[in-house]
């Protein structure tokens, strides 16, 4: 391989790499998040990331995922679970099913974080019917610890099944601090969610 | 070019060591040296490293810090190693729902919530505990490491001076990896051999270590069926396997433990009862995992050992209902009502009962149940909620 | 066979001598200064391991040389903070039984620091909103003043320094590889420090180094590496010599 060839290829290994670099989610309304009918007007600056984690997942934040995380699961099918199976043959999640009730959303998220994310403490401290978009869902709260950096984290989601598809918004933070930072934010934004 | 590898074949045998497996008409202990200092380079590296992590372990929100559990477990450890060899070592149990427990070089010892739920009396978690002794005793990471290292530097040079020649080495380095894993296995075996010789001078019986195995292999058969796979046991260790297969561990345990018929009790009353607070959150913890086959054979076991009580008819019900097959949320409803019926007073049966029968289309009975969970916990995080689907 | 090696050198040489990607970065929260005199900053535990990379990449971690670069680096670190007039102290739990509080306050640093590496230092995952000129808004909250044990400073100081040094083989390895036209790292030197204000939790300083220079092992290195890590400290005192970066 002459020398030159391989300075191209480097170059063009370059260009490719920033073309799918987190992008930012400018106020106003944004339409088609996580590839799906749901959409959002917020009132502040996102970023959005560009890791997905799923089909039908995206991710927002303000100073990195760690830190503050606004997920959006969009019209998640019955058989389908919330993210992309790290594991499907040693550790499978847990499925959207037909006639899930409001209290299974949670139970779901729960699930799927202890199988998937290590998290082996979570709970879910409060949950409360809510309207999504106008359709009845729930509202609910949550703590957590993931074994990989054992920081203490708080979430607060809203969720609907819709013609029998899963629509969840969650909003995790660790808990000292970053939680209530920007938690009115993710307040404001599912105030203006359509499906 | 020559096609010959560099490094032959021989080099290999630097790296196998024959253990001494079939010693085990002699139950006689090696001399312990308590309060050992770390000498060599390695071993005071390792031992540095071990004592950051346990500064970090002591204040995780992921170790349970009951007083009462932590004395009983650590009670288990003294009178199955004895005296002398468990003092000085530190114990932590962490919120961790899988079987699994580890030693580190420095003496600090991990116990899994998952074993604690899973081992069925003291002789059991004796001689878990005890095999992870025994790893600290012959100093076993030091050793692990050691290996660890040389292998995967002959990794590398095969790797480099294959690339210098133009010789495939393909099959060299996976045979210096299967030599990383194979020592391993070498180290688990020994240590399973020497954890006998405690469990042989313990009041408990010494088949104990291999019931366990046992029981391990028999939940990972139902995970399997239970997710449609085959279940399958093998005999000869895989070859990514850093520990002998179950079966073949249960079988020379098993061999051992004929050859020297010790008996003893294995005190599983006395267990039930250490454990009896923290089963309720080990079970939760369980059932969450979306493991339907596992986690029935672990109640199943519980139960043949105590019975069908009350929280594992509850823990079953939610196991049922968290699948959510029609027919299982009508086992679900059917568990959650014995557990009622066998005196279980806390307020979430009724609640899973009426989510089960509301699932499946027995509206007013669900609504009923769960009307009656709201009046025994009017302040239950999920009360609106449940309200709402009462109310609807 | 020559020709062979040549050209494996030169392809070598191309692959080390790319576009200058920047290995060293530092954060400062715009229009902060530390008013050199009479400031008392802790030192939390630093984290720091230094050992040797055998051959084959992995890391052996060497009690003496990480207890000696831990000496030498607490060393470095008064003597240069105390020509400032600065008081350094070491983090002290005491009697006040803060351990699981401080603990999380640790984990939450170490995500702070991970995230301004990642999402605003360094191209490759930087947020839009973090590429801002004179953006550094980082903190982990004014609640951290309630922790008793941190009660009397001014300044929290975190280091975190990693050190893994080629051992023999790996550098002869490195000069084998590069024969072969295959490209070995020898030694892994990366670094960060961060500076938090205690009565705000606003994050005031980090630096961070992805090849740090400077043999923790020895007096001299450390002072040499601490001087590294502390680039950029906001009041940057009269008198520390200013080591160009390697």
């Amino acid at each position: 391989m002459t020398i030159h060839r391989t300075l191209l290829i480097f170059s063009a290994i370059g260009i490719a790499a920033t073309a799918n670099a987190n992008s930012l989610i400018s106020p106003g309304p944004q339409a088609k998040i996580a590839r799906s009918s749901l959409a959002a007007s917020p009132t502040y600056e996102w970023n959005k990331l560009r890791y997905r984690g799923g089909k039908n997942v995206e991710i927002w934040t303000m100073d990195g995922d760690d830190l503050n995380k606004v997920t959006f699961y969009g019209a998640i099918p019955v058989g389908q679970p919330i993210f992309r199976e790290a594991n499907k043959k040693n550790a499978p999640l847990p499925r959207v099913t037909a006639n899930m009730l409001i209290t299974d959303i949670p139970a779901l998220l729960e699930s799927t974080y202890r199988v998937q994310l290590n998290t082996s403490q979570m709970n879910i401290d409060s949950q409360e019917p809510t309207l999504v978009a106008g359709y009845k869902g729930i509202k609910f709260t949550y703590s957590f610890v993931r074994q990989d950096d054992e920081v203490q984290r708080k979430g607060e989601a809203v969720g609907a099944v819709v013609a029998d598809r899963l629509y969840l918004v969650t909003y995790e933070a660790p808990a000292i601090h970053f939680f209530d930072k920007d938690v009115e934010k993710f307040r404001q934004l599912v105030t203006t969610l359509k499906i | 070019m020559a096609h010959r590898p560099l490094i032959s074949l021989s080099v290999l045998t630097l790296l196998s060591s024959s253990p001494a497996l079939a010693q085990t008409n002699s139950t006689t202990l090696p001399t312990y040296t308590p309060a050992y200092e770390p000498r060599t380079v390695d071993e005071r590296g390792l031992w540095m490293e071990a004592d950051e992590d346990e500064r970090a372990l002591r204040d995780s929100p992921l170790v349970i810090r009951d007083e009462a559990l932590n004395k009983y477990v650590r009670g288990v450890l003294c009178r199955t190693v004895g005296e002398d060899r468990c003092r000085g070592i530190r114990i932590y149990i962490l919120e961790v729902p899988a079987f699994n427990a580890s030693m580190a070089p420095n003496g600090t010892m991990r116990v899994w919530s998952g074993l604690l739920l899973r081992v069925r009396n003291e002789a059991e978690l004796g001689a878990i505990l005890a095999h992870e002794f025994a790893h600290f005793e012959l100093r076993h990471t030091l050793a692990a490491f050691k290996h660890q290292r040389t292998a995967s530097d002959l990794f590398a040079w095969a790797g480099v001076i294959g690339g210098l020649t133009n010789t495939n080495v393909g099959l060299l380095q996976w045979s210096l990896v299967g030599s990383i894993f194979r020592f391993s296995r070498e180290q688990e075996e020994q240590a399973d051999l020497l954890s006998f010789k405690y469990m042989a001078a313990s009041p408990y019986p010494a088949s104990a270590e291999a019931d366990v195995w046992q029981h391990i292999m028999a939940e990972s058969d139902e995970t399997a069926i239970g997710r449609k796979k085959k279940p399958r046991q093998h005999y000869i260790a895989g070859f990514f396997d850093t520990h002998p297969t179950p079966l073949n561990r249960a079988t020379y345990l098993r061999e051992a433990a004929l050859r020297i018929s010790h008996g003893g009790d294995s005190n599983s009353a006395a267990y039930y009862q250490a454990t009896a607070k923290f089963r309720p959150l080990f079970l939760a913890d369980q059932v969450k995992l979306n493991d339907f086959g596992g986690t029935e054979y672990i109640l199943g076991q519980l139960a043949s050992t105590n019975g069908w009580t009350g929280d594992l008819l509850f823990a079953r019900g939610e196991l049922y209902r968290a699948r959510g097959n029609p027919r299982d949320l009508v086992s679900a409803a059917q568990f959650y009502g014995d557990a009622i019926k066998t005196g279980f007073s806390a307020p979430e049966a009724r609640r899973g009962l009426g989510l089960s029968l509301l699932r499946n289309g027995q509206v007013t009975d669900g609504k009923a149940a769960l009307t009656e969970y709201l009046l025994m916990k009017p302040d239950a995080s999920d009360a609106k909620a449940i309200s709402a689907l009462v109310t609807n | 066979m020559l020709r062979l090696l040549v050209s494996g050198l030169a392809a070598a040489a191309l692959l080390f001598a790319g576009p200058a990607i920047a290995q060293e970065k530092t954060g400062n929260k715009p229009g902060f200064t530390l008013q050199p005199g009479t400031v008392r900053i802790i030192l939390m535990r630093p984290s720091i391991r230094v050992g040797a990379q055998s051959t084959g990449g992995m890391f052996e971690p060497n009690a003496d040389w990480t207890t000696q670069a831990r000496e030498n680096i607490m060393r470095a670190l008064s003597s240069a903070q105390s020509t400032l007039g600065n008081e350094v102290i070491s983090y002290d739990e005491g009697t006040t039984s803060e351990g699981p509080l401080a603990t999380q306050y640790g984990n939450l640093f170490g995500a702070l620091s991970n995230s301004v590496i990642e999402y605003q230092f360094f191209v490759g995952n930087r947020l839009e909103t973090k590429k801002r000129k004179n953006t550094f808004e980082w903190g982990v909250g004014p609640e951290l003043s309630r922790l008793k044990s941190l009660q009397g400073a001014d300044y929290a100081l975190f280091i975190n320094t990693n050190d893994a040094y080629g051992s023999t083989g790996r550098k002869v390895l490195q000069i084998f590889a590069a024969m072969g036209g295959v490209g070995v790292t020898s030694g892994i030197h990366q670094g960060h420090a961060g500076l938090i204000d205690l009565r705000t939790g606003d994050l005031v300083w980090l630096n961070a180094d992805r090849q740090m220079g400077g043999d923790v092992r020895t007096q001299e290195g450390a002072t040499k590496r601490v001087a590294q890590l502390l680039e950029g400290f906001p009041g940057r005192p009269v008198g520390v010599t200013q080591q160009p970066a390697k």
